[in-house]
């Protein structure tokens, strides 16, 4: 039989965590899925679980000058609906599941899941997302890609919790994200993109790329990025076919129930191509 | 009087709106026992032995030896074992069931469960024909030495999942030496018998009751049968109150599906471009049971012209047995498949003549004294050529479609045109439905409908009570039916084959005029059984004769735009024109309209099931999507009146007729938009940008 822990406090929380590994629960709204049980029986989870949704200390969004910090346990609903989130999350937050799950589900949640078609990844791989991370004794501070290591696996230890993301607040040119999904609401991605670019007197400044469900996690390679910065626009381009070529053998996807692997790779690619002609 | 169409509020609205309606799951009983099932974990082989866990006091294993009666559930046709015996022949066939008050410690147990099988080489090529049909019409194929061009497409379809809301479910208990059955069915009587033979007992040894009911779609016609046989084998073991409930991903597992099918299309042109013959071959792929695999190849042949009339006709057909989950009823029962290929292959005649593909289907629309694919004739007014205008002006399709034959347009526009014959096929409602109604008046002056249809969500416990209402001159509460209990109510048939309106509607409304004219009786009831109209003459076996005793008729437009850059299809908005006779109720008929619109163009571009070696990959409601709001745009419908003589009021059939034209419509819309020919469906991204990078 597993227990429970609603903890009434972050330090509630994490005093337990040091003492008694639990399977933490934030909205749930994948996790009680993957552990559905016959109707009538409880959920089948495999270890002791603690709700952490409920936190004050992981809810909120707080805007600095620099960056903006967003509670682990933050509603999806609310994040969308705050005006100092960034556009790009917000097109990408519309895009997920149904407005009764963005209700009750987490960023830090959607993050800890490490799917690989978790859609706020893609833009939090753009943005560079920093994680804070706590247990009893220390604070840290990682880059989502070192914390996010493979299909579902993430690198967090048994006494710690994601309390905040922080996001620096860039103001591009153009940032677009595209989820393609079975349907136009409420499904899961087959496949997703996220581009991004700066301009600034006809010269590219910053220049980001994103990709989702197309490998074991977001395809995002800042070395073929760079090769692009203080580039005219036309050259950028010019080069548009040059670019799809440097991304094509990042971009390993596979066959499912939900789409196969020639077809997301080729929208993959022409997203990637409608965002440079659209610059 | 007052117009009965006019729309009154849904009698189940508040019930449902408020929570208050009684589903199957709902009714908890003292003492439940909850039924877990085993299942095969290979698709085909024998069964070498079966080893138990040590089963708890209280607990049980259910299977074949606990049978009394027969070891078969009765259909149509009767080839599914209650419990398999010795061999397997489908992944996830049941074996047996186990039985005990704690369902935590019941699936235990179930998983405890060995089984060991000698496996065999499972077949999932389509090439074991359990039933082969074959007909003719005029001169059959030796037109084609008549023709001065032959043109031939084959046509794919592929599953579709009913996806009603309640999953399917049951719960049963003795009373005294009744077994009694509680479950979410469409046929209470299906059940009935099929329990009876079962067990082995007397008629009035079995009681089915139906409860509130969340949607069904063909799905809760026969399927239930099965899962009501090994329940009240339970029963009749035990002794105890069980329940047996499906879960989702169980039921989208182990329930039946609609048939894929593949469709092979000739036709001989002759030198004016007209049609003179087709022949026609349809495969359909039945699963591990025959079931009603024949019954829906049946209507699926008959409806090989669509809309159309073709002089000469040679049409054949097989029923073939995979190692893979039975396939059975679906709204629209083999029509959807052939609707798709015929509607697609006029298309494709048509470009291949290089003539406008609308002139071309309408020199073959068919007309009122036409003969049927089957050599019946269509007695009554066709209204369609009325029809087409109305629906061509409200979508202002002929602008749209010049518009968007421009090659760098990425949307298009398609147009079904299609009919649905009404009731059981051929003489299926005098020889074997033989359905009684019966309406009885109480001495408190209430009129109670004594029927076996069930209200499945479409309404019928509304618009069976409107017609009564309306036909004795009494207020609408006045009118009582109650759900389905054979103990009290004649078996007025399935609910199956858009027959419930014009056929025991049309029985009830009978009834009611005779209870008029008997009114100042203190207490009396009336009944009335089918008769078929003596113009209506059918052999079954020849397929030759009026296959139906009346049509209901439809066009569907569908607007579509689709990415090219990710080659999804977005559906801008459809318009509906249909011919039910008459609408009992309005807003019913507009309710079934947009929902089974919805489900027909789902069917033909969104909705994606398939097995690799047996196994379904999409087996829950997040892989296999079903369409939003969203996924749809704005729907118009509009209704003309074209009376039955022999329906209430005129009505004929409507539940079915709005599904069947959904896949063509969106799929022609598609292939203007593409300006590639589909097909197969559904037409997915994946296949769109297969057609666009190679076709």
């Amino acid at each position: 039989m597993v227990e429970g822990y609603i903890p009434t406090s972050l330090s509630d929380a994490l005093t337990e965590l040091a003492n008694h590994p639990y399977r933490l629960v934030a909205g749930g709204t994948d996790m009680l899925v993957q552990h559905h049980n016959l109707k009538t029986l409880p959920i089948n989870f495999k270890q002791d679980v603690m709700y952490i949704a409920n936190l004050s200390e992981l809810q909120g969004i707080q805007e600095e000058e620099e960056f903006i910090t967003i509670g682990a346990c933050e509603p999806l609903e609310s994040i969308l609906e705050h005006p100092a989130t960034p556009k790009l999350l917000k097109d990408t937050i519309l895009e997920m599941a149904s407005p009764a799950i963005r209700h009750a589900g987490t960023l830090g949640g959607n993050i800890a899941n490490a799917s690989p078609a978790g859609d706020s990844l893609v833009p939090l791989y753009l943005m560079n997302a920093m994680l804070e991370i706590q247990s009893k004794d220390r604070t840290r501070r990682v880059d989502i890609k070192e914390f996010i290591t493979g299909v579902r696996k993430i690198a967090l230890e048994p006494n710690e919790i994601i309390t905040k993301i922080i996001l620096d607040k860039i103001d591009f040119t153009k940032a677009t994200f595209r989820k393609v999904g079975p349907r136009r609401s409420d499904a899961i991605s087959k496949l997703s993109f996220a581009g991004a670019v700066t301009i600034q007197d006809n010269l590219v400044m910053d220049f980001r790329i994103a990709f989702g469900s197309v490998n074991i996690t977001v395809v995002r390679h800042p070395e073929i990025e760079c090769q692009f910065i203080t580039k005219t626009v036309q050259e950028l381009k010019q080069n548009k076919e040059h670019i799809v070529s440097l991304y094509r053998e990042y971009i390993r996807p596979i066959d499912d129930q939900r789409s196969n692997k020639e077809y997301r790779k080729q929208v993959s690619l022409n997203l990637l191509r409608q965002f440079i002609d659209t610059i | 009087m007052s117009d009965i169409s006019k729309s009154v509020r849904k009698t189940d609205a508040a019930e449902k709106i408020s929570g208050k309606a009684l589903y199957v799951d709902d009714i908890k009983l003292d003492h439940m026992h909850h039924a877990l099932t085993v299942r095969s974990s290979i698709p085909a082989g024998l069964i070498k032995n079966i080893v138990l866990p040590e089963l708890p006091d209280g607990y049980y294993s259910v299977g074949a030896d606990d049978v009394s009666g027969k070891n078969v559930v009765k259909i149509i046709f009767d080839d599914q074992p209650i419990f398999p015996t010795d061999k397997v022949t489908y992944l996830h066939e049941p074996i047996l069931l186990i039985v005990g008050p704690d369902k935590a410690k019941v699936k235990e147990l179930v998983d405890q469960v060995k089984i060991e099988y000698e496996e065999t080489k499972p077949v999932f090529d389509w090439v074991n024909s359990a039933i082969h049909y074959h007909f003719e019409k005029g001169d059959g194929n030796r037109v084609f030495r008549h023709a001065k061009k032959i043109i031939s497409y084959d046509y794919e379809t592929g599953y579709q999942e009913q996806a009603y809301i309640e999953p399917q479910g049951f719960i049963g208990y003795l009373d005294d030496d009744k077994v009694t059955l509680i479950g979410s069915i469409q046929c209470p009587y299906y059940v009935k018998n099929a329990v009876i033979q079962a067990l082995g007992v007397e008629e009035n040894q079995v009681r089915v009751i139906q409860p509130s009911i969340g949607g069904a779609f063909g799905g809760k016609e026969e399927f239930p049968s099965l899962m009501a046989c090994q329940l009240a084998v339970a029963i009749q073991k035990i002794k105890q109150p069980i329940s047996m409930m499906y879960d989702r991903e169980e039921d989208m597992l182990v329930t039946t599906k609609r048939h894929p099918s593949k469709i092979h299309f000739e036709a001989a042109v002759d030198k004016t471009n007209q049609i003179l013959g087709f022949q026609t071959h349809v495969g359909i792929d039945a699963g591990a049971n025959i079931g009603l695999s024949g019954v829906v190849l049946s209507r699926s042949l008959i409806a090989c012209t669509g809309a159309y009339t073709i002089p000469h006709l040679d049409v054949s057909g097989d029923v073939y047995l995979t190692n893979t989950v039975p396939n059975g009823a679906f709204r629209g029962f083999g029509a959807p498949q052939m609707y798709f290929a015929v509607e697609m292959f006029m298309e494709h005649i048509a470009k291949d003549l290089g003539i406008d593909p609308l002139t071309f289907r309408k020199r073959h629309l068919a007309k009122q004294g036409d003969k049927t694919s089957t050599n019946g004739t269509f007695r009554d007014p066709i209204i369609m050529e009325e029809m087409i205008e109305k629906a061509m002006e409200i979508s202002d399709y002929q602008t749209k479609y010049k518009e968007y034959q421009d090659p760098s347009s990425h949307k298009g526009i398609g147009m079904s045109w299609f009919f649905h014959g009404c009731g059981f096929t051929g003489s299926g409602e005098a020889n074997h439905i033989k359905a009684k109604v019966k309406l009885r008046k109480t001495k408190d002056g209430f009129v109670h409908i004594l029927v076996a249809a069930v209200d499945m969500g479409q309404g019928i416990r509304t618009t069976l009570r409107k017609v009564v209402a309306e036909i004795i001159e009494l207020p609408l509460e006045r009118i009582i039916f109650d759900f389905p209990d054979t103990d009290f109510v004649p078996d007025s048939g399935p609910t199956v084959a858009s027959r419930t309106m014009m056929i025991v509607g049309g029985l009830v409304a009978r009834a009611a005029k005779e209870m008029k004219e008997r009114f100042q009786e203190i207490e009396f009831t009336v009944q009335k059984q089918y008769e078929q109209p003596s113009y209506i003459k059918y052999d079954e076996a020849t397929f030759q004769g009026d296959a139906y005793p009346a049509y209901s008729w439809g066009i569907n437009i569908v607007e579509v735009d689709v990415d090219p850059v990710t080659y999804i299809t977005k559906v801008l908005g459809s318009w509906s024109v249909y011919d039910v006779g008459k609408a009992i109720d309005e807003r019913i008929v507009l309710g079934q309209a947009d929902g089974g619109l919805a489900q027909g163009i789902a069917y033909g571009y969104l909705e994606v099931m398939r097995h690799e070696n047996g196994v379904l990959k999409q087996k829950n409601m997040t892989d296999y999507i079903i369409p939003t709001a969203m996924d749809l745009g704005p729907m118009e419908t509009v209704l003309y009146e074209n009376p039955y003589a022999f329906g209430p009021y005129g009505a004929k059939g409507v539940g079915e007729l709005t599904l069947v034209g959904g896949a063509p419509a969106v799929t022609k819309a598609i292939e203007q938009a593409i300006k590639k020919r589909i097909m197969k469906i559904p037409a997915t991204p994946e296949y769109l940008m297969e057609l666009v990078n190679h076709g």
